[in-house]
Formats: C-alpha cells, sequence, structure tokens
C-alpha cells in the first residue's frame, strides 16, 4: 500500500518517525476542521462585518398640497459639488488626506472662482469613518456653477457633483405655521438608533419640525432605502453587493384653500396700525359644516424655505431664537387672549337656554354700572351710555352693562357650562399639535389659584369676555361655526387625505362631531339673528365686515389685557357667512390695537368678499364708537 | 522511479501554480503581478534538478558531503558580510535580480552531512556521548549563523532534522532526552535575546485579538479566510479577504498560500492539500525503510523530517495553532530557493529508491 507501507517497516525507529509525521498531519486536520467547520460561521460573520458596510440612503419626503391639489411643499434638486476622498490620490500616511483633499478643493475653487475652505480635521474625520461617502464641499450652488463644474469636471480628480432632494415650499412664508418646516434630527430618536446599528454609514432623513411637517412626520417621512457595498481594507470601496431605493413620502392633502390662505394672508397685511406697531395676531377660515380649515395664519411669521442645509446657522438661529417677536409661534393655537365681547355670543345663548334672558329684557345702560361694594363702577365701553336697550340691541351695540346685568343673572355656573359645552377650556383636538386648551374660570378655580372668593363682579366680568376667561383663535373659531351650523361642535382638521405616492388614498379624514348644544335651535337661532344685526346693521359694531350681497353675521370683541408692553388692547372679530346658509367661520384677532369693530372687522370683511366675490361695504366712519 | 511519489509532486506544483495566481488576482481586467508565470520557471529547473539528482547515485552524491557541507557554510557566512538587506534581515545572495537563500541549501547541506557522518560512523560508537557531540556541533555551526541574520524559522528547521537523524541512527533514546531537556533549559537564555517584534510575533498566536492591527493583522486575517471558507469554500479566485487584500498581498503568494487555497476551497482543499503531503511524507519513509543501506535510509528521513517540520509550521500557523514563522509550504509556496532546496532533497530520495537494490 502506498500509505501504510513504512508502518509495516522492520525498523521500530522509523516507523516511530512515521507515525508521528502521520499524528502531525492529523493534529492539522482536525484544528482545520475546527476552524473551517465547527467555526465557520464565527469568521463568516468576521469576514462580513470587516468588509460589508450598509449604507443608508434617505427618503424624499412626500408633497403637501392643498385641497385642490396646489403644491404648499415639495422637493427640489440642489446640486451639491462633493469630493470622494477614496477616489483621490492615496495618501501614504493618515497625515496626509488633509493635505491632499485641500489641493483638489483648491483646484475646485480656482475651476469654479470660487474660496471655499474645509477643516482639516473634518476631512480627517470624514476619512476615518465615512469614506465611502461623498464629502459635501459646497451645497446648493447655483446653475451657473454647475455649468462651470461640469466644464472642468474632468481635470478635477475625486469630485463630483450629486444632487440631493431640499424641502421647499414655493410660497415662502403663506402658511407658514400650518406647514412648519424640516430640519436635521437634534437627537437620535430610538427608530434611528436602531438603525445606526444596522447601518455602518448613516444618513439621516430631514424631519418635521412643526405644523403638519411633524404631525404627519410618519406619512411624510417615506422609507429609507440601503445599499451594501464592500469595502477593502483601507476602507475604500470595492463593489456594490446590493441597493434598494428609497421609498418616497406619502402626499398629504390639506384642508386649506390656497386661495382663502391668500386672501387671509392679504387681509392680515392691510391691518392699520399706528406707526411703530408690528403686527401681531392670527386669523382663522373655517368650514362650519365639516369643520375643516380653509385658511390659518399667524404673524409674526417666518419663511420655511430658511431650514436647508445651505443657509447659515447664524440666520436660521436668529429666527429660532428670536424672543422679541417669536415668528415660529403660531398664535392661531399656540396663544390664549381674553376673548372680550365675542364671548357675549355664549353668555346670551347660557342666559336664553336657562330662561333668564328674554328678547324683551330692557335695561337702561347710562355708561357706568355699580356692583356691589366696589369703590370703582364697572363702565360701558360708551362712557355716554346706550340709554335703553333690548336683547337685539344690547348684541348690536355691544352693551357692556346690559351684559353686566343679565351676565349676574344668568350667574358663573351656567356661562362656565355654556363655555365647557363650546369646548372652550379644552383643546380643539386639531392635527398640529400645540393646541392650547385656554381657561374657563369658575369659583372653584379662583379660589385654589388666587385664594379669594368668586363674586358677582367677576360673573359681570365673565359674561363680557373679560375676567379670567382665555381661548385661542382657533377656539373662538369653532365657537362661530358652532353658531354657523346651528349647534354643533366640530373638531377642526388641517389634514384632509394622505395619499401613497402611487396615488392611493391611505387615509381620508371625516367630520368629527364634539358634541352637540343642548340648546333649544330657537334660542341658537337669536342668538345668530343678533349676530347679523351687530353686522348688517348700520350701526352695527361689526358692521365693517359686512359685504355687499351675502348677509353676514358676527361679534366683534376688545379685551384690555396687562401685559409687559403696559396695558393693551387685544381685538376680536368672530362671524360666519352667509347668514342662511353659512359656508365659512372666520376669527381675526390682533393683539395691540384699538378696537374690534375698526381693526377686526374690516379684515373680515376684506376675507369674506374675496371669498364670495363681493365687494365690501364702504367702511366710511359712521361716527360710532365701535367695540 | 517512485512513481507515486513523482505523481505527488507534480499535483502540488499544479496546485501552487492555479492559487499563486489566485492570490495575485485582483479581479477581472485588473494588473496583476506574474508570480505564478516565475513559479513555473522555478518548478522547471526544480523538475530538472530532480531528475539530475535522481538519476546520479546518492552515494556519489553524499561523498561530497563535506564539501557541500564547507559550501553551505561560506555562503552563510557570505550572506551576514554581503547579503541583500530585507525587511532589516540578511537573507539573501543576489546577483542583480536573481538571488537564492544560503539558509534553504543550508538544511539540505546539514541533512547531507549528518547523514554521511552517522553512516560512516561505527555502528557502537552510535551508543556514545562523542557522536552526540558532534551531530550537535554538525548542526549548531550553521543554525548559528542562520540565527544571526536572523532567521528563526530556518534555524528552528534543523533541530528536529538533527534530533530525528540521530534517533535513526540509533542514538541512545536516554542522550537524546538529555539533549533536549538541555535545550529547554536554555530556551528562557535565547528568548532573552530576542528581539521585540520576534516575541509579538511568537506569542500573537495564542491571543491574536491582542494587537489585532499590528502584530494579530495577518493572524486575524488569516484565521477569518480559512474560517469562512467553510466546508467547500468560496470558490476559486472568489476568496474576498484574498481578493479584497484583507490577506497582506505581499505574504498571500508565499507565507499564506494555505490560508488562499483553504478561504476559496474550504476544508475539502485543505484536506486534499494535507492528504497529499500526508502520501508524500510517507512514501518518502518507505524509501527510507527499503534503502540499501542506513546512508540512504537516513537521507529519506532528513529530507521527510525537515518537509513535514515546514508543512506543521506553516498550516499550524495559518490557523492560530503555531507561532508565526516565515516557513514555506513545500512545493506550494512561492519562492525560488526553497523550490529548488525541495526538489533536490526529492531527487536524491529518488535516487535512494532507484539504487535501493543490491546487485
Amino acid at each position: 500500500m502506498i500509505i501504510t507501507a513504512p508502518f509495516q517497516n522492520s525498523d521500530p525507529r522509523l516507523r516511530a518517525v512515521g507515525i508521528v509525521i502521520s499524528l502531525g498531519l492529523l493534529v492539522l486536520l482536525a484544528a482545520l476542521w475546527n476552524v473551517q467547520v465547527l467555526r465557520a460561521a464565527h469568521y463568516g460573520d468576521r469576514d462580513q462585518a470587516q468588509s460589508l458596510r450598509r449604507i443608508r440612503i434617505p427618503s424624499a419626503r412626500g408633497d403637501i398640497v392643498d385641497r385642490n391639489g396646489i403644491v404648499l411643499a415639495n422637493n427640489r434638486r440642489s446640486f451639491d459639488i462633493v469630493m470622494y476622498l477614496e477616489q483621490l490620490p492615496r495618501p501614504s500616511k493618515r497625515q496626509d488626506v488633509g493635505r491632499i483633499a485641500s489641493e483638489t478643493l483648491a483646484a475646485i475653487n480656482e475651476a469654479l472662482g470660487t474660496a471655499v475652505t474645509l477643516a482639516d480635521r473634518d476631512v480627517r474625520v470624514h476619512y476615518d469613518q465615512r469614506r465611502p461617502l461623498p464629502l459635501t464641499v459646497m451645497r446648493d450652488v447655483s446653475t451657473n456653477t454647475v455649468a462651470a463644474f461640469v466644464e472642468k469636471v474632468n481635470e478635477l480628480p475625486g469630485a463630483d457633483l450629486i444632487v440631493t432632494p431640499v424641502r421647499q415650499y414655493p410660497h415662502g412664508s403663506l402658511a407658514a405655521h400650518v406647514l412648519g418646516y424640516v430640519g436635521k434630527p437634534q437627537k437620535a430618536s430610538d427608530d434611528a438608533e436602531e438603525d445606526l446599528e444596522r447601518f455602518y454609514y448613516y444618513q439621516p432623513d430631514t424631519v418635521g419640525e412643526q405644523g403638519v411637517e411633524r404631525a404627519y412626520d410618519e406619512f411624510l417621512h417615506g422609507a429609507p432605502g440601503g445599499k451594501t457595498i464592500r469595502v477593502g481594507p483601507r476602507g475604500s470601496t470595492v463593489g456594490i453587493i446590493g441597493e434598494k431605493p428609497a421609498m418616497r413620502g406619502n402626499s398629504v392633502i390639506l384642508t386649506l384653500d390656497m386661495h382663502i390662505q391668500q386672501l387671509v394672508e392679504k387681509a392680515l397685511g392691510h391691518v392699520a396700525l399706528p406707526a411703530g406697531k408690528e403686527l401681531r395676531g392670527a386669523a382663522v377660515v373655517l368650514d362650519p359644516r365639516t369643520g375643516e380649515v380653509l385658511a390659518m395664519a399667524s404673524r409674526p411669521t417666518f419663511d420655511p424655505n430658511i431650514f436647508n442645509p445651505a443657509v447659515p446657522a447664524r440666520i436660521v438661529n436668529a429666527v429660532l431664537n428670536d424672543k422679541d417677536h417669536s415668528p415660529m409661534l403660531n398664535r392661531a393655537i399656540g396663544a390664549r387672549y381674553a376673548p372680550g365681547s365675542t364671548f357675549k355670543t355664549v353668555t346670551l345663548l347660557a342666559g336664553l337656554q336657562a330662561g333668564v334672558i328674554r328678547p324683551h329684557d330692557t335695561i337702561v345702560c347710562q355708561g357706568s354700572l355699580r356692583i356691589g361694594n366696589w369703590p370703582r363702577p364697572f363702565n360701558c365701553w360708551n362712557k355716554h351710555g346706550h340709554g335703553a336697550l333690548d336683547m337685539m340691541g344690547a348684541m348690536r351695540q355691544s352693551c357692556e352693562v346690559w351684559f353686566y346685568q343679565r351676565g349676574m343673572a344668568v350667574g358663573v355656573d351656567r356661562i362656565a357650562a355654556m363655555a365647557m359645552e363650546f369646548g372652550l377650556g379644552q383643546p380643539t383636538g386639531i392635527d398640529l399639535g400645540h393646541d392650547l386648551a385656554g381657561l374657563v374660570p369658575t369659583p372653584e378655580w379662583k379660589r385654589q389659584h388666587t385664594g379669594e372668593r368668586w363674586w358677582d363682579g367677576d360673573t359681570a366680568q365673565m359674561a363680557t369676555g373679560q375676567s379670567f376667561l382665555l381661548v385661542t383663535p382657533l377656539q373662538m373659531a369653532t365657537v362661530a361655526a358652532t353658531f354657523a351650523n346651528g349647534g354643533t361642535v366640530l373638531q377642526p382638521f388641517v389634514v384632509k387625505r394622505i395619499e401613497s405616492p402611487t396615488g392611493e388614498t391611505l387615509r381620508e379624514t371625516q367630520a368629527t362631531v364634539r358634541r352637540r348644544l343642548d340648546s333649544p335651535p330657537q334660542d341658537i337661532e337669536l342668538v345668530r339673528q343678533a349676530m347679523e344685526e351687530a353686522v348688517q346693521a348700520v350701526d352695527g359694531t361689526a358692521h365693517r365686515a359686512a359685504v355687499k350681497g351675502i348677509n353676514v353675521a358676527g361679534k366683534t370683541g376688545t379685551a384690555e389685557a396687562d401685559t409687559a408692553h403696559g396695558r393693551i388692547k387685544r381685538v376680536w372679530f368672530i362671524g360666519f357667512a352667509p347668514y342662511e346658509q353659512p359656508q365659512v367661520a372666520v376669527a381675526v384677532l390682533i393683539e395691540d390695537a384699538n378696537s374690534g369693530g375698526h381693526t377686526a372687522a374690516p379684515v373680515a370683511g376684506e376675507i369674506l368678499a374675496g371669498i364670495f366675490g363681493k365687494r365690501i361695504v364702504a367702511t366710511e366712519d359712521l361716527g360710532l364708537y365701535a367695540d | 522511479m517512485d512513481w507515486w511519489l513523482f505523481a505527488t509532486i507534480v499535483a502540488l506544483m499544479v496546485i501552487s501554480v492555479c492559487f499563486i495566481y489566485s492570490a495575485s488576482y485582483r479581479g477581472p481586467g485588473q494588473p496583476m503581478p506574474h508570480y505564478y508565470r516565475m513559479q513555473m520557471i522555478w518548478f522547471g529547473i526544480g523538475l530538472a534538478v530532480y531528475l539530475v539528482a535522481a538519476l546520479v547515485d546518492y552515494r556519489v552524491v553524499c561523498q561530497w558531503a563535506p564539501v557541500w557541507y564547507t559550501m553551505a557554510i561560506g555562503a552563510l557566512v557570505l550572506v551576514l558580510v554581503a547579503g541583500t538587506k530585507v525587511y532589516g534581515a540578511r537573507r539573501w545572495l543576489g546577483w542583480g535580480s536573481f538571488g537564492i537563500q544560503p539558509s534553504e541549501i543550508a538544511k539540505l547541506a546539514v541533512i547531507l552531512a549528518v547523514s554521511y557522518y552517522l553512516f560512516h560512523r561505527p555502528p557502537e560508537t552510535r551508543r556514545q556521548w562523542r557522536t552526540v557531540a558532534a551531530v550537535l556541533a554538525l548542526t549548531g555551526l550553521p543554525l548559528a549563523l542562520i540565527v544571526v541574520q536572523p532567521d528563526l524559522g530556518s534555524a528552528m528547521v534543523l533541530v528536529p532534522i538533527c534530533l530525528t537523524l540521530m534517533f535513526a541512527a540509533g542514538v541512545r533514546v536516554k542522550h537524546l532526552a538529555v539533549v533536549v531537556a538541555i535545550g529547554l533549559a536554555l530556551a528562557p537564555l535565547g528568548w532573552m535575546q530576542l528581539k521585540d517584534y520576534q516575541k509579538a510575533r511568537l506569542t500573537v498566536f495564542m491571543n491574536p485579538n491582542k494587537d489585532p492591527l499590528g502584530a494579530g493583522w495577518n493572524l486575524n486575517q488569516s484565521l477569518i479566510a480559512v474560517g469562512s471558507g467553510g466546508f467547500t469554500g468560496k470558490g476559486y479566485l472568489r476568496g474576498t479577504q484574498n481578493l479584497l487584500g484583507y490577506l497582506p498581498r505581499t505574504v498571500a503568494p508565499n507565507d499564506f498560500l494555505f490560508s488562499v487555497i483553504a478561504e476559496e476551497t474550504g476544508f475539502v482543499g485543505g484536506l486534499c492539500v494535507v492528504g497529499l503531503y500526508a502520501i508524500l511524507f510517507l512514501r518518502v519513509l518507505r524509501i527510507a525503510g527499503e534503502a540499501r543501506d542506513r546512508l540512504g535510509s537516513l537521507l529519506a528521513t532528513g529530507v521527510v523530517v525537515m518537509l513535514f517540520f515546514h508543512v506543521f509550521i506553516n498550516i499550524g500557523m495559518t490557523i492560530g495553532l503555531m507561532p508565526i514563522k516565515g516557513l514555506p509550504l513545500p512545493l506550494l509556496s512561492h519562492g525560488g530557493s526553497f523550490v529548488l532546496a525541495t526538489m533536490t532533497a526529492l531527487g536524491l530520495v529518488q535516487s535512494v529508491w532507484i539504487y535501493r537494490r543490491v546487485y
């Protein structure tokens, strides 16, 4: 036998040598079996771990469009000039990377006439940790620069032009507070941390930071793709193993009507303010039949396009941290104000429902009223007094004294209960987040928070929308909508539908009824009539909201508030139109102005005239003081 | 002619050329170094040397053993004086681009010298200390000269050759045990003389992850290559560890060629290689047993020990069983001197077979 021959050898010492050698080879085989068969999986994993890299490819966000399909937010292409460090002439030492990169950068600068610099440290960190990824040199360059670069690209080894999606808002600051904006994630979420483990090279998505962008981020952001590459021992790419494209995000169709939104933005721009005063306020237009938000604007505003990696952080932070103006604050849902006389609509309905107020209750207003032992009289806005007024007159003229007296008769409990019925003191539930609850005070609340007892004066003030009452403009818009539709409290919403990239409807928002008022229809109708008179009557305080050709109903309000800037007036208008079959409900708030009638009502008038294609009633000075 | 032996040699040569090609392959269309062509040339020369050595009576060659030995010592001295420095060690004697390693010749010279010496001693003297001392001296001189190059791996090969030849020649086991015991006792002294990089290479196999980017790199990458090859391997020219250069390209075609084979052909391929070596060794041992005289027997034994030691250390090194020593794999690793030395040695063994009959 070819193998066994030595073992049959007569020389025992040669046989011993043969046995030792055979045993040695068996040891090798056993060790080989151990490494290649028993531990094959372990070494296979290590092989992959050191040579395979997964790169996460961020997805493009879905579009946001208005109810008619007009694009309010989409992605444009940003041309970025990048360097692939692994394609640069191979550095012999790690320290040389910065030098070689800056030589290439100098060549790019010369070719394009730019003067971009990169920190040596950033280049080296990128080289060590993210080598297969492009290192961005210039973001969002102009088309001229792109043309110049393309011409010279062959002389610039390692440099390349890549296209990245950048969020854009074609209409600038239009509806900025509803749309929100996007940014880089500040802190890795749980999800991202999980991803970090799965992906060796992590490229984050942008994240919605406010408004619809944030509230509907999960629908908008799409699904990231991935790419598996094989790298050599120096970390350079040697091949692509597999690629899964990123999935584009879903489209979000808003309830907003671009046309109405533009009207609102324009009308707010027409507000006449004393010199040196900056416009702060909000306006909301709802569809009273569904709760759809047709328009929502807040002032001051911002341009969401600045939240773009190409814009210097200095400029972005100046806007984000502007404490004086708070341009990022959506005052329609995120700020609370006393409702003033617009709240009289609620007081009135509470009184009518309780039978305490009857349409023919007549009170003589002498310009002020003394309540209890309070040293100072409670004033009406008309110091000269309105004289004798019935209910309609009191609403038309917005008489304080009438409502002090009748309000005390109705009582704080009934007024508070009615306010809660309308959804005041609770978030409206709008799908935007950051929706404030406001405050409906009760004697119990006052005792707990101020330690003082509730008295008639508090009730009188609450009846006229002062006292401790706090509401958001959106809440008052839902009050207007509730009167408009005859007593149904709807939950406002801004997203009508969500569509997949293939056009399939993923979700459609249905109108949500929060409550139906208990009040008898005829009582609600009385308040509606009173609101119509306040606008339609020539001497109505809300007459500046009147529009030719349709019947507008509404109520103005002026609430005094003590702020850091002194005592200022919050002025309001809430209303709806057409009176007979309302299609829109409006709320307008200006933080610091003269009166609801003079400042807020004309804004609403302009909006409504625009919506219905009519002209506003001439607003020549009628010689009236308006509340 | 022992055709089994010859066929085994040719099989190993074919494997060698195929996998040296694979070890220098960089991907389709990529330029690659032509190590495999050089290896084919060396094999051609080696086969010629083999035939000459096989046909010449080994007894004639052994007559000249003192001359070969003296020439080898001379070459070892020369390399220390005029050798080319590679990686800080003088191992090469070169004329232009042609270079040889005298240490490879020395291994063969020692086998011839020790066999010749033991053969000419009367049988009774082989049981005396004098013989042991003489053989140790014969081995010790070239060993010392190789150690100072320094080339620890090649020097160490001389130790089992010398011990096994004495054992096979009938030297008392007790004497050999004493020699081994003294050697072990002196080992710590030798350890202290080692340079840090040598110590690191000698110990890293016990914990390859201690310095994974430095001394442990080659071993780690070799382990990953061999282990990820699995049972059947990744396929010819598809060993990613080798292809991508994780297994350093400077060592893949020579010292770590077995890793390339094991990665691409898996345990099956490794088994074949070890199997071929088993056939080779056992055929040579059979020749040792059937030789006409003790000279031929010792010669074959010396050759088999030398080759086995190379195989065991080299394969053991690639799978973390043995320290990292630059010992090439006989007939597989790229490198001219060792191919020639191996082919000469195997030619002599073939000669022992051819001239085994006493006419």
